[in-house]
C-alpha cells in the first residue's frame, strides 16, 4: 500500500515538472526567412555599396529580433524583381517558400494566389486604419477581396525630373509656372526643343519597361477611362480598341515621338537616367526611388514636374500614378503565420517608417507622418511627391493581366516609332485579353 | 561442345561488359536528355502555369502559337540568323589555310582569332550594343568620315539589328571554326598541298580545289554543331543586345520559349514554352537532317 503511495504521489509530482517544464521553460526557436527585393524597395541604390548589416532592413530586421527573443531571421535578397514571383511560385510548389516575400502589389500577387497565405484574420485594426494602399493587395482590386499581404513601407509617386538650367536657358520657369495642360506641355518642349536639347529622355523598350507610358501616359489613359474601365478591358468584358481614351494617349504618344521630343533611339536605348544626370536632355520620366541619386548629381538644378492634365474636364484632376507597387505577403507554407504577419506590421510602424525615411526617401504609406516629422523642408522635392500619397491613382500596368501587360511592356515603343498603329496595338491587347 | 558452350558464356559476358560500360552514360542521357523532352512534350499538350494548373488542352497551344503573327516574325529571325552558319563556316576555312600555310605572324594571329571564344556571350553582346548604339563609336566613325547619313538606329529595326546579331556571332565563332578546321587540315597529308603548290594552284584554288571536298565529314560537323547552336544557344547575344526588341523584332523561336516562361509579365505560359521546345527539336532534327543528306549526296559525288 505504502509503495503504491509513494508511486502515486511521484506520478503526480513527474507530471506536475513536466508541465511547468512545458510553461515556463525556454521556448521553441523560430526562424524566418525573407526574401526582399534588390531595388526600389527596402534596399536603397546607395545603400547597395555599403556592407550588408549597415543596410537599413538588416538593421531593422535586428531590432525585432531584439525585441522578440528565439526570433531569428534570415535576409536573402532577390537581385532580380521580375524573377522573384517566379521563383517565390516554384519554391511554393515545392512548399519552401520563403516566410515572408516582397513583392509587387495588384496583378503579380494576384497571379500567385494559390501559395501566399491570405491574411484578413492577421492584418491588426491598427494597421487597417493606419495604412494607405489595401486596394492594391485585394485580390481583385475589390474592397472586400481578400488580403494577400501588406502594402510596402514606401510608397512611389511618378512624376518627371527635370534639369532648371536646360529649361531655365530655353526661357522656362517650372517652379513659378509648370505646364498644366497638354497645349502649355507642348508649348514647353517646342521651346526646348528649340534650343538644341532632347526635351524627353526615356527608354521605352530595352529595360523591358515603357517608362513614359507606364508612368506618365498611363495616367492620362485611366484620367478618361479609370482604373474600372482598364480593368474591363484586361478581363475581356470590354475593348481596348473601343476605348477612345486610350487611342487618343497613344496618338499623343506618337506624336511626341515624330515632333522630336523624344530622343530617336527611345526603342533602343537604355541610359536615359545617366544621360539625364549629364544634362544631355531636359526631363526623365522617374519614380521617388531615383529621387535622391538625382539631387546628389544634379543638385539645385533637379527640379520635379507632376503630368499635365490630358483632359482638363475629366473627373481625375491634380493627381498622378503611384503607390505602393510593391507588397510583404506571406507564404502558405510557413510555420509561423503569425510570427511573420507581426513582423511585417513591425516594419510598417510608424517607428521604423521613420528609421527607414533616414536612408531612403519615398513618400511614406501611413497616413499619420507628416512632412515636418520626417524633417523635410517644406519646398523640397520629396515634400512635393508626399503631397500625391494620399491622391495617387493606382498603377495602371499593375492592373493588367499578364498577357496583355506582356503586349503593353514590350510593344509599346513600336507604336511611338510608327512601327505599329495604336489601333493595331489595342487590337492586339484585345486578342491577348480574349485568349486568357 | 564445350568450346561452343565457352564461346557463348564469353559472348554473354561481353555484353555484360558492354551494357555495363555504357549503363553511366545511358542513366545520364535518360535523366537529363529523354526525361525533359518526354516532360516537355506531356507539358506542350497542358496549360501549365508552372504551379498547380496543367489541365489538358490538346494542341490548342500549337495551334494557338502558329496562329499568331508574332510565330512567323520568330521564324523568319531564327531563318535569317541561319545566314551566319555559311558565314562562318567560309571565314573559318580562310583563316585555318592562312594559319596552316604558316604566314608571317601565324601565332599572333592563332591566339587573337580565338581571343573571342573566351569571352563570355553576355559580353561580346554589350560589347556590340554599346559599338553599334545610336550614338556609339560606329555611329561616331561614320559621322567623322562623311558618312553621317549612313549612322542610323541600326538596332530601331529588325533587318539592321538582326545584321549587327549575325555580325556579333560570326566575329564570336571565327576562332571556333578555325581551329575544327584546322584539326581536319592537318590530317590532308601535307604531300598534297605540296604537289598543288608545284602545279600552279593558288590560294583560292587550294581552298575550293583541295580544302573544301576533303574536309567534307569536318564541315559537316561543324555546321551542323553551328546550326544547331545558331538555333538554339543565341539567347544571352539576344538578352544583352536587344531583348528580342523592338517588340518581337528580333525574337527567335529559343528566346520566346524564355519570354513565355520567365520573361516580362507574371503569368507564366510553360505550357506554350514547352510547344515552341518542341517545335524547335523538331525544326532542328529537320535541318540536320536535310543537312546530313546533302553531305552524303555530296559524298557520292566524290
Amino acid at each position: 500500500m505504502k509503495g503504491i503511495r509513494f508511486f502515486s504521489i511521484a506520478a503526480v509530482l513527474l507530471a506536475a515538472s513536466l508541465l511547468l517544464a512545458s510553461c515556463g521553460g525556454p521556448k521553441q526557436p523560430v526562424k524566418l526567412t525573407v526574401w526582399i527585393n534588390g531595388a526600389d524597395s527596402f534596399i536603397g541604390p546607395t545603400e547597395q555599396q555599403k556592407p550588408q548589416d549597415q543596410w537599413y532592413i538588416s538593421q531593422a530586421f535586428r531590432r525585432f529580433e531584439k525585441a522578440n527573443p528565439g526570433v531569428s531571421i534570415e535576409l536573402v535578397v532577390q537581385a532580380d524583381q521580375n524573377a522573384a514571383h517566379t521563383n517565390f511560385k516554384t519554391a511554393g510548389l515545392a512548399g519552401n517558400a520563403p516566410d515572408v516575400a516582397n513583392l509587387w502589389t495588384g496583378q503579380p500577387i494576384f497571379a500567385l494566389k494559390d501559395v501566399i497565405l491570405p491574411l484578413d484574420k492577421l492584418v491588426p485594426a491598427d494597421d487597417l486604419k493606419k495604412i494607405v494602399g489595401w486596394d492594391s493587395v485585394r485580390d481583385g482590386f475589390k474592397a472586400d477581396g481578400t488580403i494577400l499581404g501588406y502594402p510596402a513601407g514606401q510608397n512611389q509617386i511618378c512624376f518627371m525630373m527635370y534639369n532648371k538650367s536646360i529649361i531655365k536657358k530655353a526661357g522656362l520657369d517650372f517652379d513659378a509656372n509648370p505646364p498644366r495642360t497638354i497645349p502649355e506641355f507642348d508649348a514647353a518642349l517646342a521651346k526646348i526643343k528649340a534650343i538644341g536639347v532632347t526635351p524627353i529622355l526615356v527608354d521605352e523598350a530595352a529595360q523591358s519597361v515603357c517608362w513614359w507610358l507606364a508612368f506618365v501616359a498611363d495616367y492620362w489613359w485611366t484620367q478618361q477611362t479609370t482604373n474600372a474601365g482598364i480593368l474591363d478591358e484586361t478581363y475581356g468584358r470590354k475593348k481596348f480598341a473601343d476605348d477612345q481614351g486610350f487611342i487618343k494617349v497613344l496618338t499623343y504618344y506618337r506624336s511626341l515621338y515624330t515632333r522630336g521630343y523624344f530622343r530617336k533611339d527611345m526603342a533602343t536605348s537604355n541610359d536615359s537616367f545617366s544621360q539625364f544626370l549629364q544634362g544631355k536632355g531636359a526631363i526623365w520620366p522617374a519614380v521617388t526611388s531615383f529621387l535622391a541619386d538625382a539631387e546628389k548629381s544634379l543638385g539645385p538644378d533637379l527640379g520635379v514636374l507632376m503630368p499635365p492634365e490630358f483632359d482638363t474636364t475629366a473627373k481625375l484632376q491634380n493627381s498622378t500614378i503611384g503607390g505602393p507597387g510593391q507588397s510583404l505577403v506571406v507564404a502558405k507554407n510557413t510555420k509561423y503565420p503569425e510570427m511573420a504577419v507581426k513582423l511585417i506590421s513591425f516594419l510598417n510602424s510608424k517607428a521604423e517608417v521613420l528609421a527607414a525615411e533616414k536612408i531612403n526617401r519615398y513618400p511614406v504609406v501611413r497616413t499619420d507622418i507628416t512632412p515636418e516629422e520626417l524633417g523635410w523642408a517644406p519646398d523640397s522635392n520629396i515634400a512635393k511627391l508626399h503631397k500625391y500619397s494620399s491622391t495617387y491613382n493606382y498603377w495602371v500596368d499593375n492592373l493588367l493581366t499578364s498577357e496583355p501587360a506582356n503586349v503593353f511592356y514590350l510593344q509599346a515603343a513600336l507604336v511611338a516609332t510608327g512601327k505599329m498603329t495604336p489601333q493595331q496595338f489595342a487590337a492586339e491587347m484585345d486578342k491577348k485579353a480574349a485568349a486568357q | 561442345m564445350k568450346g561452343t558452350a565457352l564461346a557463348s558464356r564469353r559472348k554473354r559476358t561481353r555484353r555484360r561488359e558492354i551494357l555495363f560500360s555504357l549503363l553511366p552514360i545511358l542513366v545520364i542521357l535518360l535523366i537529363f536528355r529523354v526525361y525533359p523532352i518526354v516532360m516537355a512534350l506531356g507539358k506542350s499538350f497542358t496549360n501549365w502555369d508552372g504551379l498547380f494548373r496543367s489541365d489538358w488542352v490538346g494542341l490548342r497551344n500549337y495551334v494557338t502559337f502558329v496562329k499568331d503573327p508574332t510565330f512567323w516574325l520568330v521564324l523568319r529571325n531564327t531563318l535569317i540568323l541561319l545566314i551566319n552558319v555559311p558565314l562562318q563556316v567560309f571565314i573559318g576555312i580562310v583563316v585555318a589555310l592562312l594559319l596552316y600555310e604558316q604566314v608571317p605572324g601565324w601565332r599572333i594571329y592563332r591566339a587573337v582569332v580565338y581571343t573571342p571564344q573566351i569571352i563570355s556571350a553576355v559580353i561580346i553582346g554589350f560589347l556590340f550594343k554599346i559599338f553599334f548604339g545610336y550614338e556609339g563609336p560606329f555611329n561616331g566613325i561614320l559621322k567623322a568620315v562623311g558618312l553621317g547619313g549612313m549612322a542610323i538606329e541600326w538596332f530601331g529595326t529588325s533587318l539592321t539589328a538582326l545584321g549587327v546579331i549575325v555580325f556579333a556571332i560570326v566575329w564570336f565563332s571565327i576562332g571556333w571554326q578555325a581551329i575544327v578546321i584546322l584539326g581536319g587540315l592537318s590530317a590532308i597529308s601535307p604531300s598534297i598541298f605540296e604537289a598543288a603548290i608545284i602545279d600552279g594552284a593558288n590560294y583560292w584554288q587550294r581552298a575550293f580545289r583541295i580544302v573544301i571536298p576533303m574536309l567534307a565529314r569536318v564541315l559537316e560537323f561543324s555546321i551542323i554543331s553551328s546550326g544547331v547552336w545558331t538555333l538554339t544557344q543565341l539567347f544571352p547575344f539576344l538578352f544583352a543586345m536587344t531583348k528580342g526588341g523592338p517588340g518581337y523584332e528580333t525574337s527567335t523561336l529559343d528566346y520566346m520559349i524564355y519570354l513565355k516562361s520567365f520573361g516580362t509579365g507574371f503569368g507564366r505560359d510553360y505550357g506554350t514554352a514547352s510547344a515552341i521546345a518542341m517545335m524547335l527539336l523538331i525544326l532542328v532534327l529537320a535541318l540536320t537532317m536535310i543537312e546530313m543528306k546533302l553531305t552524303n549526296r555530296a559524298d557520292d559525288w566524290e
